[in-house]
């Protein structure tokens, strides 16, 4: 039987102490076991929706949606102006807004506001709301996480306006996707420290009650969209994965998003339950890519990047690795489900090759000046082609990953070791550069728009020499000239101007499949486990009307709303 | 009195050590609680740029440049205040809130299982001692052999049998979530009903060790020559049983278990976790996990204060109920 743990999706990582990432072995005895447990009442009634979101450990409560420690305000109690699905190529769906528009150069953003919204508490909703919120992001650092920094007034009742000195059209998802909160109780209380107990919002669903191991929301009868059918939603705290996959086993939890032994056939295992998952983070080796900044390693060298590119067998990596829900990765880092249209027709390959072409690396590392020694690894200058990838202790799933590449590199002469480091160790590592190679994933922005990955993890402003913290997500060092200049050039073009945009993503992904800092494995699936017998009306495929992960509030809330029950027994 | 003085001064260089030492290590952690929190966030979906790590250190308060040596006495301060901090990883929460809410969980399970797993222990340590070289003894490789396994496995086989296959009793969580917390009947039954596996592997795992020393300072204590002068004089073998050897034998098992009272505190960071309890491990391990220097610090002072507290109280007990270390 093989020893790993159900899978730790990058989303639903808690690392677990050493001792229990040996204990779950033993766990996943209990867990693949037929199951007969009886219904410990956590599993609720037929309109009762019990959650787990991968809280480890009990809940501390705080509603404050800008908090980072909000644990479900966002989204079901408190509402955005619209909600946009990164799943598909759309429009963003109205919910306190209506409709909005931007003025020729992108300075302006117009926003029709929602008439005859209440508040939970029967107060009205209004521009002064809207307003109110977004002033209290100018005014509070600590909570403007997002850097909303526009001018934001009211132009009438239903009607806002926000205003930037430069062209601002990237900047539009995030500010139409924050969560709005009621003045009139807002504007008494300490935004950065409160934790805001008795929520009020225009959201579907109130607050019933709270303690630290479950919280219980109900639907709201006033709601403008017309009162959910899921009367119920209660989420658990569990001690992290493990037990959730046992939860799931037992029927005591009807949705969470993340991994359960054995996922393909999770409906012939547990007939009442099915999976959804949608990929969409790249999963990476992340190089410390720039020499000029200080990087050591043979990784600095592009040719090096690209040959292990090469050397991998991607189609026995997801299947030894990551129960075949990977999917493609195109080394542009665009999604191929969603951003196909941006992918640059001059860049090749278009999709990473699903099986390793150890004849493509030797070419490449030949043409570089490599030459194999006689225990058949590559060296050049007395460097022997020897990489090191930094992984976190208790991601077994990216430790089985580096198992698989590190024999298939060898295949191609390349030597991959994994060096194992707790999370704290491996993310101080990272920001600041003392590494050749790193397992983790990247991530979309607000938008299914390429432009956002490129932003966080590309531009040489968001990142710094070794030693010193990168300020943003640039972890990989890499810094291109072209690329930053592209960058600020998409940030003043219109989303419609989809011909001006192409040229610039052209210029990126050349860069970008050229050097290859962040050397494209797999895209990364976070899969659901939901309840089919008792609801229906899940995101799935064809109807894919959002995110379908648990922990992704603001989907999360839309997913809810869509649910019917099948027995309101 | 002057016995009394040179233990409590000991007792205040000691507490003074551990403060220190509560204060040293978290700081000595890699990685910064930004950084992680950040890291955290962008695991969980949300969007991490520049600006979202801007906003974070403004809300958390950058304290990361102060000097170490003003940092240590701030720290000093506040704990003489009893002003714990703000804990990072359930900001804007209180240290002291976060560790009231669950140190009762801990306490009260792990308390009872101690109390259970000695008093258990001790009585057949009697008993077996009693009888030295009978087929009682091999009691004591069995139960030794429980205490040696490992623990979270000997939890995981015990929740596969009697939750999973039996469906005895739950297997995760401190209590029904659908009841609501407070003295009444049907919450306090659904505690213990929740309470009973992990309290059980926790007794299973334990009782061995108060049995071994119990029985060995039975066969000890009855070799003695009180004891054959009772057994002279025919007195029934229940009595000699109960008043002559047990009452002695029972002494080092008092100071034991004290001391492991203390340690009631620290709970059991693996029992919480197997069972997804409640308690303050899980709390600890989140907070180490975040680089919540407040919260780990505030867990420690007391595990350390309850360590050193019942230390003291054994300390100055043992020489009432053992007239022994009277005699020097």
């Amino acid at each position: 039987m093989p020893r790993h743990m159900p899978r730790p999706t990058p989303r639903t990582r808690t690392r677990l102490t050493r001792l229990l990432t040996a204990g779950a072995a033993a766990g996943l005895l209990v867990t693949v076991a037929a199951c007969s447990a009886p219904d410990s009442g956590s599993g609720g009634d037929g309109s009762t929706l019990v959650a787990y979101t991968g809280q480890a450990g009990d809940y501390q409560i705080n509603f404050n949606p800008f908090s980072p420690s909000d644990i479900g305000s966002k989204g079901l109690i408190y509402e955005p102006l619209f909600f946009i699905n990164k799943t598909a190529t759309g429009d963003p769906k109205p919910l306190l807004g209506t409709e909005y528009s931007w003025n020729e150069n992108g300075t302006v953003l117009s926003v029709t506001l929602r008439e005859g919204v209440r508040w939970s508490d029967g107060e009205p909703f209004t521009a002064d709301d809207v307003v109110f919120t977004y002033q209290m992001l100018l005014d509070h650092k600590g909570i403007n996480g997002t850097g909303f920094d526009a001018a934001v007034a009211k132009v009438d009742d239903t009607h806002v306006t926000f205003t930037w000195p430069e062209p601002a059209f990237t900047k539009g998802p995030d500010v139409i996707t924050t969560v709005i909160v009621p003045e009139h109780l807002w504007k008494d209380i300490d935004p950065e420290n409160d934790v805001v107990e008795k929520p009020v919002g225009t959201g579907a669903y109130t607050l019933a009650d709270f303690k630290g191991q479950a919280y219980t929301v109900k639907a709201n009868p006033t709601y403008w969209g017309g009162e959910p059918k899921v009367k119920t939603v209660r989420y658990l705290a569990l001690s992290g994965n493990q037990a959730g996959a046992d939860a799931i086993a037992a029927g005591t939890v009807d949705w969470q998003t993340g991994p359960i032994p054995d996922m393909a056939n999770t409906h012939e295992n547990f007939p009442n339950y099915d999976t959804g998952s949608v990929a969409q983070n790249q999963m990476v080796l992340g190089a410390c890519a720039d020499a000029a900044l200080g990087c050591i390693g043979p990784q600095t060298d592009p040719a090096v990047r690209q040959a292990l590119f090469y050397a991998i067998d991607r189609t026995q990596l997801n299947k030894l690795a990551f129960q075949d829900t990977a999917e493609e990765i195109s080394p542009t880092m665009a999604l191929t489900s969603t951003q196909k249209a941006e992918i640059s027709p001059s860049v090749q390959p278009q999709v990473a090759p699903t099986t390793a072409e150890p004849s493509k690396a030797d070419q490449i590392l030949t043409a570089d000046g490599w030459a194999k020694g006689a225990d058949g690894i590559y060296a050049k200058d007395g460097q022997k082609l020897s990489l090191t990838v930094e992984v976190v202790t208790g991601w077994t799933d990216y430790i089985t990953a580096i198992q698989t590449i590190a024999a298939q590199a060898k295949a191609a002469g390349i030597e991959v070791n994994a060096a194992q480091s707790s999370w704290n160790e491996w993310t101080d590592k990272r920001f600041k550069g003392n590494f050749q190679l790193a397992i983790d994933s990247l991530w979309q922005g607000p938008a299914p728009d390429p432009y956002y990955l490129y932003s966080y993890f590309y531009d040489s402003r968001m990142t710094a020499k070794v030693g010193e913290k990168a300020l943003g997500n640039n972890y990989a060092r890499f810094a291109d000239p072209a690329v930053d200049a592209a960058l600020d050039t998409l940030s003043t073009l219109s989303p419609q101007d989809t011909a001006g945009r192409q040229a610039q993503f052209d210029v990126i992904q050349k860069a970008v499949v050229d050097q290859m800092p962040y050397i494209p494995l797999m895209t990364g699936a976070n899969t659901s486990v939901w309840n089919t017998a008792k609801f229906s009306g899940w995101p799935v495929n064809g109807e894919q009307y959002a995110y379908p992960a648990v922990w992704s509030a603001l989907d999360a809330a839309e997913i809810l709303k869509t649910l019917t029950p099948k027995n309101a027994s | 009195m002057n016995y009394l003085l040179r233990k409590l001064g000991f007792y205040a260089v000691a507490c003074w050590a551990a403060l220190t030492l509560n204060f040293v290590i978290p700081r000595l952690l890699p990685g910064d609680p930004v950084d992680i929190l950040l890291a955290k966030l962008s695991q969980r979906g949300a969007v991490v740029t520049p600006e979202t790590r801007a906003a974070y250190a403004t809300l958390l308060g950058g304290d990361t440049n102060t000097p170490l040596l003003s940092q240590y006495w701030t720290y000093l301060g506040n704990i003489v205040r009893g002003d714990l901090g703000t804990s990072i990883s359930y900001f804007p929460a209180p240290v002291t809130d976060v560790i009231s809410a669950s140190m009762p969980w801990t306490v009260v399970l792990i308390g009872l299982a101690t109390v259970i797993a000695s008093f258990l222990g001790v009585l057949l340590g009697a008993f077996v001692g009693w009888r030295p070289g009978t087929w009682l003894d091999s009691m004591v490789p069995a139960t030794t052999l429980l205490a040696a396994v490992p623990y979270f496995w000997l939890s995981l086989v015990l929740v596969y049998v009697l939750s999973r296959v039996l469906g005895w009793f739950p297997s995760q969580g401190g209590y029904d979530v659908v009841l609501d917390p407070g003295w009444n009947l049907q919450f306090i039954g659904s505690a213990v009903y929740y309470g009973f596996l992990p309290a059980l592997t926790i007794v299973v795992a334990s009782v061995g060790g108060w049995l071994l020393g119990m029985r060995n300072m039975m066969v000890s204590t009855l070799s003695e020559d009180y004891v054959l002068t009772a057994r002279a004089k025919g007195l029934p073998g229940r009595w000699i049983l109960r008043d002559y050897a047990a009452r002695n034998a029972v002494l080092p098992s008092v100071a034991g278990f004290a001391i492991s009272l203390a340690f009631v505190v620290s709970g059991s960071v693996v029992t919480e976790q197997v069972f997804s309890y409640p308690g303050i491990g899980s709390r600890l391990l989140a907070a180490v996990t975040n680089n919540d220097y407040a919260l780990m610090q505030g867990v420690f002072l007391f595990i350390t204060l309850a360590v050193l507290g019942a230390n003291l109280v054994v300390d100055l007990l043992y020489t009432v109920i053992d007239p022994r270390t009277r005699a020097r």
